[in-house]
């Protein structure tokens, strides 16, 4: 027997494969590869650096030593491949990619939305392009990145995720968020 | 018909007239008006009744400190009791209804309090604590309760809405009055992110009342000029409506915003009310200053209101509070208020000035009476007239108002709130903030710089100041022309003497000036004593009029400086907040959020009843047709598992893989027993102690290659068991090479066990999963046919043969189906945590229900865990001691009632067969009981004294909370396969 076994979104049925988009919209992303890097002791910085300067992929830091390496673009295989190759015996690569949910927040709006769950400070002037943070919003945990100007990325655990929608939901209901699966 | 509109003035927009009502009357005011504006528009002085003698009560102040116009607000489930009409903003339709009266606010039954009210003196509520005991239950406290109190809380289900939200910047403001508007100007041109805050609906503060002229035009015309430039500001936030309630640690302010309780129909897109925390990097304080009553006889009538309040309804709301009015002041501001009256048109009778050597007058040439005192007021539901003594003569002086002013105190209650106790200045005859650092200052009034070309400079320079300590570079103040300025002096008087009728300190609490005498001469003159004692300075208004005075009175009874006597304690919140906005959206399904298992869908379509186990949302059991209670399920779903095959989802628990040259090392100190030797691809139970020796947690631990591990932990402790490690890895050892993190979420997990599991594993798997090559505690990586990569634990928790199979969580609710399908020809069944709880119980398996945290290894049967090999382990050194090795320590064993029959609760107790059911001869507990199906009886896991000794003997299940006494036979706690054949098949 022979199984070509179904992914299932966390989110899956809970959020409308596509809708018009207000100006300020919540984008679910249908399939991402999300790796957890531990460096090992003593290779902090030369991880870093390494990750720094790979343009493929975008690095959030979520702990001294420790970052969320994200990538629109591979498979969690192809992606935990490739960063156990580069970074070889330096770090330990653990794939998260079924373990996280990414959500896109963007708008004029979404730092009066964050606002309602998110206490750090996300003034341009504080919280920059490139910056991530491990927050929590409301209740739950959240590992929160400006990736534009008035765009976000929010990796979430999955077993959140649901209670995370409802939240932003009710969050956004003063702009007329929108909600939707994004590939 | 006394108090009426002016044809005239005002911020009111007179073209917007609205309907309201007031205790169900219909009346008419205008947008701009506050209830108590609009109330005093159609000549509704009297508001409500006191709350301890019933007295007739009028509108006093015209802000935040009012102590009488509480009213009730809107209707069924939408119903705010204790609303300050002074502050609440009029719209259209507005219901509002008087307090604490029956049967109406003009004639009210309670009133007989004022008669009974030698009886009702200070403390007499807690005088009645004292005897006879019974009283007090049944007489005491049902009139207390009935006759005293303010409006009613609704018990209906509040169908608002609230929410909080943060907010960060440079410099914070409190009040935008000339200060705080002067100071936001200059931080706002020097680019600093300011968040001026302020509770009117309307910003201004007190400039909104002013007649001062500002460069030669109204103090309304600056107002708005400021407010238009620094809405041009990106960098400024104008917060209306928005009273800023708390200081807390780090600079952050609490603020509550009312969105939008001044609108008939909330939008359902907005809350009602927000809760701000606001985290400023420096805070300007410019909330102002209170003016303070006075103490005399009759001081309560309505119509006896504040001076300053006066001023605001004519000039700010085009509203007389009377045609003839009167001023008993000790300062220069009740002249300035008799002025301002006088310009309107409003007959002033008489200025009464404590005061005998002052040189203020009136313009107009009104009647001044010098070193006179107020002491007695006339008129019953209304102020008609007040009796007036100079030097032994008295005088009856005709009015329907007297306006009081007794000086300034400064706002700085924020200031306070963080432990700084207010000082007592002698120069401003008043309690001032002390230096409480630089992340708040005040500035203006609420500094005691009361003159408004002061304010001004004063903002502009505190705010100069603080752009300097944050390292900015700052711009020079052009300070506006202020012409005809307040004279702000004045001569504290604490208590009028010569008094004939109750000389009110406190209005909202009924405390006179006798209750005090009182407090002090029954021991309770201390400040904080008195307040408790009398309650003075308690309930909604919390003492912003009474405090003050009340401290001065306390101080000249004893012939000492208020210095001496000290303030109450400040404390969050300055005004009101309600307990809707404190929850914000955390109520209902938000309260808590929920965590959904990767497997939660393929739950739900096999039937599965859930229920709340932590945050997460569990199989409780799998209903099928047909059963009718849920012991069915169970009863079935265990014996299947234990003849055939089953499926239960296990994805909850914690998951945390552990990397590095160290980790072994690591795990062998965590743990109590070794795990240097663990072989790659084998799993081992592991217990890990707290430092005194008690079981912390359980679970397996699994090596995936020489410096990989993966530790599992119980569903509850997972995070506790994550932040021990961090403890243990960052405090304890830092010199191990390790590092660790949570995969819980990422992997699916779920138990496949029964006599048959092999055989529905091998159906899926390409690896070889016989006996031979996967026996017991393997724990491999595998891969499913079809291509997916998983991996493969021979653990059980039922006793049975058993495989945990873990898969990324996407694929969980396809794998699952898959083992259905692949279990279908071998009679499998989903399991729940039910059958889970028996399968184990019937195992001998603990849970959190035996290692409650009072549970060695060797009380539950571990002792040989204990490694005598290692050097050290968490709890090692504890594990020795005394107490912890005594013989006659609960030891887990399992209990059968000899009566097949009766069941066993959890939480019983045991004792000798013929002891006296007490604690004093408690043997022992049950942590966990379930009806075996296998056995066909109740089964439980007990710990019992000396346990391990005692099978056999027959001990008494004592359960109190039932009133059951059951005989129970003591055994070994392993009711199923203690060879443990099955589980090596």
């Amino acid at each position: 027997m022979v199984h070509q076994f179904q992914e299932r979104h966390a989110l899956e049925e809970l959020v409308p494969l596509e809708a018009a988009a207000s100006a300020d919209h919540l984008a679910v992303v249908v399939r991402q590869a999300i790796v957890t890097v531990l460096a090992a002791d003593g290779h902090e910085r030369a991880v870093a650096s390494v990750l720094s300067s790979d343009e493929d992929i975008s690095v959030r830091f979520s702990a001294p030593g420790e970052w969320l390496v994200v990538s629109g673009a591979q498979t969690p295989e192809l992606l935990h491949q490739a960063l156990s190759a580069l970074l070889g015996e330096t770090a330990y690569c653990i794939d998260q990619s079924h373990g996280r949910v990414l959500l896109r927040l963007s708008g004029p709006n979404a730092r009066a939305i964050l606002a309602k769950g998110v206490g750090i400070d996300l003034h341009p002037s504080a919280f920059q392009i490139g910056q991530s943070a491990n927050v929590l919003c409301a209740h739950i945990s959240i590992n929160l990145a400006l990736v534009g100007g008035d765009q976000f990325e929010i990796i979430v655990m999955r077993s959140f995720a649901e209670s995370l929608l409802h939240d932003l939901r009710q969050m956004g209901r003063a702009f007329d968020l929108s909600v939707s699966f994004s590939p | 018909m006394t108090a009426y509109r002016l044809p005239a003035g005002g911020l009111v927009d007179r073209a917007a007239a609205l309907n309201f009502t007031f205790d169900g009357q219909v009346m008419q005011g205008f947008a701009g008006d506050t209830l108590a504006s609009a109330l005093l528009a159609n000549d509704q002085v009297l508001v409500g009744r006191s709350f301890k003698y019933h007295r007739p009560r009028g509108i006093v102040t015209a802000g935040p400190s009012e102590p009488n116009a509480l009213v009730t607000i809107g209707s069924d489930a939408r119903t705010d009791p204790n609303t300050k009409a002074t502050v609440a903003e009029l719209y259209a339709g507005l219901e509002a209804k008087s307090q604490n009266r029956w049967p109406s606010l003009k004639h009210d039954i309670g009133a007989l309090n004022g008669i009974l009210s030698p009886f009702l003196s200070a403390g007499f509520y807690y005088k009645t604590f004292m005897w006879p005991a019974a009283f007090w239950e049944k007489v005491y406290e049902p009139i207390i309760r009935k006759a005293a109190g303010l409006g009613r809380a609704v018990l209906e289900r509040d169908p608002e809405t609230y929410e909080k939200c943060w907010a960060h910047c440079d410099l914070l403001i409190v009040g935008s009055g000339p200060t705080g508007l002067m100071a936001a100007l200059v931080a706002g041109r020097a680019g600093l992110r300011v968040i001026l805050a302020d509770e009117g609906f309307r910003h201004g503060g007190s400039l909104l009342s002013e007649t001062t002229p500002i460069d030669g035009a109204p103090a309304t015309a600056f107002v708005e000029t400021a407010i238009a430039e620094l809405e041009t500001f990106s960098n400024v936030t104008l917060m209306a409506r928005t009273t800023v309630f708390g200081w807390y640690d780090d600079n952050v302010f609490g603020a509550l915003e009312r969105v939008q309780k001044h609108v008939a129909a909330p939008s359902s897109k907005l809350p009602v009310e927000r809760v701000w925390r606001i985290a400023a990097r420096r805070a300007l304080i410019a909330t102002g200053a209170e003016e303070r009553p006075l103490v005399f006889g009759g001081n309560d009538r309505p119509g006896v209101m504040m001076a300053g309040a006066l001023s605001t309804y004519t000039n700010r709301y085009g509203v007389a509070g009377g045609k003839s009015m009167a001023i008993f002041t000790s300062g220069s501001a009740g002249y300035r208020a008799a002025a301002d009256l006088a310009a309107h048109g409003i007959d002033i009778t008489a200025v009464i000035d404590s005061r005998a050597d002052s040189t203020d007058v009136v313009a107009s040439g009104t009647r001044i009476i010098r070193g006179g005192s107020v002491v007695d007021t006339k008129g019953r539901l209304r102020l008609s007239g007040v009796i007036v003594e100079r030097s032994g003569f008295e005088e009856n002086i005709d009015c329907d108002v007297l306006g009081m002013s007794g000086g300034f105190s400064p706002i700085i209650h924020l200031a306070c709130q963080r432990g700084a106790k207010p000082v007592w200045s002698e120069a401003l005859q008043a309690f001032v903030a002390p230096d409480v650092g630089a992340g708040l200052r005040l500035a203006g009034s609420a500094a005691g710089v009361y003159s408004l070309l002061a304010c001004l400079k004063d903002g502009a320079e505190k705010s100069q100041a603080i752009i300097a300590d944050l390292g900015l570079s700052t711009t020079s103040a052009d300070l506006p022309a202020v012409g005809n300025e307040l004279n702000p002096s004045f001569v504290s008087l604490w208590y009028v003497a010569g008094a004939k009728s109750k000389a009110f300190v406190d209005f909202q609490n009924d405390v006179h000036v006798k209750d005090l005498g009182l407090a002090l001469r029954e021991g309770f003159g201390h400040v904080e004593h008195a307040k408790r004692y009398t309650t003075n300075g308690m309930a909604t208004d919390q003492g912003k009029l009474s405090n003050i005075n009340a401290i001065g009175i306390l101080s000249g009874m004893q012939g000492i400086s208020p210095a001496d006597v000290g303030t109450t304690t400040f404390r969050p919140f300055y005004t009101p907040v309600p307990f809707g906005a404190l929850a914000g959206t955390s109520r209902d399904e938000h309260a808590a959020p929920k965590r959904v298992s990767p497997l939660h869908g393929w739950a739900a379509k096999n039937g599965a009843v859930f229920i709340d186990s932590g945050l997460w949302y569990r199989p409780s059991w799998f209903a099928r047709a047909g059963e009718k209670t849920w012991r069915e399920s169970v009863d079935r779903e265990v014996l299947n598992v234990r003849a055939n095959v089953g499926l239960c989802d296990v994805s909850t628990l914690g998951k945390i893989e552990v990397f590095g040259s160290d980790a072994a090392e690591f795990l062998n100190r965590l743990y109590c027993n070794p795990f240097l030797k663990l072989p790659v691809g084998k799993a081992r139970y592991g217990l890990m102690l707290r430092e005194d020796g008690m079981i912390y947690d359980d679970g397996t631990t699994s090596r995936l290659s020489d410096a990989h591990f993966l530790v599992t932990t119980t569903t509850a402790l997972a995070g506790g068991v994550m932040s021990h490690m961090e403890y243990c890895a960052q405090v304890l050892w830092p010199e191990l090479n390790v590092r660790f993190c949570s995969v819980s979420d990422q992997w699916a997990q779920m138990a496949i066990a029964g006599p048959k599991a092999r055989l529905v594993v091998q159906a899926l798997v390409e690896d070889d999963v016989s006996n031979v090559v996967f026996p017991f505690l393997a724990a491999k990586p595998v891969t499913l046919k079809g291509g997916l990569k998983a991996r493969l634990f021979r653990i059980s928790f039922s006793g049975e043969l058993a495989y945990e199979l873990a898969v990324p969580a996407g694929y969980g609710e396809s794998v699952a189906d898959a083992v259905m399908e692949a279990g279908k020809a071998h009679g499998i069944c989903a399991y729940g945590l039910e059958a889970l709880n028996v399968l184990r119980i019937e195992k001998g398996h603990v849970t959190h229900a035996e290692l409650d945290g009072r549970v060695t290894p060797d009380d539950a049967g571990f002792g040989r865990m204990l490694s005598s090999q290692k050097a050290d382990f968490i709890g090692k050194r504890l594990s020795t001691r005394f107490g912890l090795t005594a013989a006659d320590r609960m030891q887990m064993v399992g209990l059968k009632p000899v009566d097949k029959d009766k069941d066993i609760r959890a939480g019983a107790h045991l004792l000798r067969e013929g002891a006296k059911p007490s604690t004093l001869n408690d043997q022992g507990y049950v942590s966990s009981a379930c009806y075996s199906p296998v056995l066909g009886q109740f089964i439980a896991l007990a710990f019992l004294k000396s346990g391990r000794e005692r099978y056999g003997e027959k001990v008494v299940v004592w359960d109190r909370l039932r009133g059951e006494e059951t005989l129970a036979e003591v055994c070994n706690p392993v009711f199923v396969d203690p060879a443990n054949s099955k589980l090596n098949a």
